[in-house]
């Protein structure tokens, strides 16, 4: 296990009212895992990852469609698109731009800084391939500003490069410190020099993207991904996996103190006792939800997928496995790989209307429905969560009849999946905890020990 | 073919003109920001493009697909 300081601005993290907050991602452990993060011990340099895994593949675009069909390669940003399409799309056209996505907005999401720390090779081995085959002589990657650790990382890993004599031109830049900045239209509006915020896409990135070109647009796992396929072959790859869905995932796992307790060096790392710390893993598709999590954990709800996210009920994950099929079976995705159990004593309806105030503070403001619809919706969902009666909001709507109309407002009308991610979210938790809003209206609360009683401290 | 309305965002100032050429698809939210209704029949295409002509800074489009 490796600890890697991601250091993330701590003023970016929501308000955690109610209970233990997010994880402050200053700190993240990285665990060994089986394809992508083996060999960590090895360190992060160019000549140990060549010794390992070899050198930079260069097959044509052919082969690597071929590759990326076979085990089906989804993007891991969140949308989970197939890279092949994609790939297939932009080498259709002329002049492809490769991006490198590392800004990683969410401030609960580390597997990309992880992976960017502990073996940038792999991710930096996927790109240069796919822009060997493409002909694209530039590549550019986008690191957060506010991950300085990363931004090191990778002008080192670059260096090597570099120094190794590969030809390829690699352009850094710099994401605001904000939960859209990474979003793909924002990327390359950075890129374009301008805002780093996001416009309306008319049309795929990689039909039309940066500077009108069409480009190849994919985070730092689905590099890596591709990286560890095209050097390992695809039946290496199957190696791990289900037949279903074969390779690996990794995940950004929140780890509260009561999970930590028994191992050492925890203490003093987390000064506030709203901190948990973060734990990027490796796993198979097909790994049982049980083995990643306690009892306790699995019998509260749990937010996959971060704060765009979906809320699991109370036991649901207990007997499914890490796979993109089952979970959407149960109307929940993975998203971006983010993992946070709920921890003991917190109410799933407080924590919700936290991270949504959040979110409604981190919209672009750009886009009307968002920026009105979002903060009206933090504040009709705080209504829901609390436990004093507020009365009626106006007329004789109730807040949970409010929240409902305004999650109609705000979804599908943006130019980012801003408002929609928002929605998701608190569509998700009235559907795990379906009998809390009702609870809640009536002064107790099933969750927070010290939220029994109407009129209590809060 | 079908044609549909699509606001860009980010450009829309709610100046409120395109909901009322076409009242029949578009409405204005309670922020006054319009809501696309169904997509736009054959007979108010000339209406739609109307409606995204009139908007002065550009923010709709009607979008044929095919």
């Amino acid at each position: 296990m490796t600890t890697v300081a991601t250091s993330v601005d701590r003023t970016r993290l929501p308000p955690a009212p109610g209970g233990p907050g997010v994880p402050a991602p200053d700190e993240t452990r990285v665990v060994d895992g089986p394809a992508l993060l083996a060999h960590l011990h090895d360190g992060p340099s160019l000549a140990a990852h060549r010794l390992r895994v070899g050198p930079c593949p260069s097959p044509g675009v052919e082969s690597i469609l071929a590759a990326t069909t076979a085990v089906d390669v989804r993007g891991r940003g969140g949308a989970g698109f197939p890279f092949s399409v994609k790939l297939a799309t932009s080498a259709r056209r002329r002049r492809r731009v490769v991006v490198v996505n590392l800004a990683e907005g969410e401030p609960a999401s580390a597997k990309d800084s992880a992976l960017a720390i502990c073996v940038p090779h792999r991710v930096l081995d996927g790109a240069a391939s796919v822009a060997h085959a493409l002909g694209a002589r530039e590549v550019h990657i986008i690191v957060a500003e506010d991950r300085p650790v990363v931004i090191g990382a990778v002008s080192h890993a670059l260096a090597e490069r570099r120094a190794a004599g590969e030809r390829l031109r690699w352009t850094m830049h710099r994401a605001r410190p904000a939960f859209v900045a990474g979003q793909a239209r924002a990327v390359l509006e950075l890129m374009a020099g301008r805002e780093n915020l996001p416009v309306t896409a008319w049309m795929p990135e990689a039909v039309s993207g940066h500077r009108g070109r069409a480009t190849l647009l994919c985070n730092g796992e689905t590099w890596a991904q591709v990286g560890t396929l095209l050097a390992a072959g695809p039946q290496a790859y199957r190696r791990h996996g289900t037949a279903d869905e074969p390779g690996t995932t990794l995940l950004s796992m929140g780890r509260d103190r009561e999970d930590t307790e028994d191992t050492e060096d925890t203490e003093g790392s987390n000064g506030t006792e709203d901190a948990q710390t973060l734990e990027v893993v490796e796993v198979p598709y097909g790994t049982s939800w049980s083995a990643l999590l306690t009892p306790g954990q699995l019998a509260r709800p749990v937010l996959l997928g971060g704060y765009h996210g979906t809320w699991a009920a109370p036991g649901e994950l207990t007997d499914a496995v890490v796979s993109r099929h089952g979970l959407a079976a149960l109307d929940l995705a993975l998203g971006a790989g983010v993992v946070l159990p709920l921890p003991t004593g917190t109410c799933p309806l407080t924590r919700t209307s936290g991270i949504v105030s959040y979110l409604a503070g981190q919209s672009a403001r750009r886009c009307g429905p968002c920026l009105n619809g979002l903060p009206a919706l933090a504040d009709a969902l705080t209504r829901v969560a609390s436990l004093e009666d507020p009365g009626p909001l106006d007329g004789s709507r109730s807040a949970r009849e409010r929240v409902e109309e305004l999650l109609g407002l705000v979804e599908g009308r943006g130019a980012c999946a801003h408002p929609d991610g928002t929605v998701r979210l608190v569509r998700s938790l009235f559907r795990a905890v379906p009998d809390e809003a009702t609870r809640h209206a009536s002064g107790a609360c099933a969750f927070d020990a010290g939220l029994h009683r109407r009129g209590s401290a809060r | 073919m079908t044609a549909n309305l699509r606001v860009d965002w980010p450009a829309c100032q709610r100046r409120g003109l395109c909901a009322e050429v076409l009242p029949e698809v578009l409405s204005l939210d309670e922020w006054g920001f319009p809501v696309v209704g169904a997509a736009v029949p054959p007979e108010l295409i000339g209406l739609a493009q109307e409606a995204a002509a009139v908007c002065p800074h550009s923010a709709l489009r009607l979008i044929r697909e095919a």
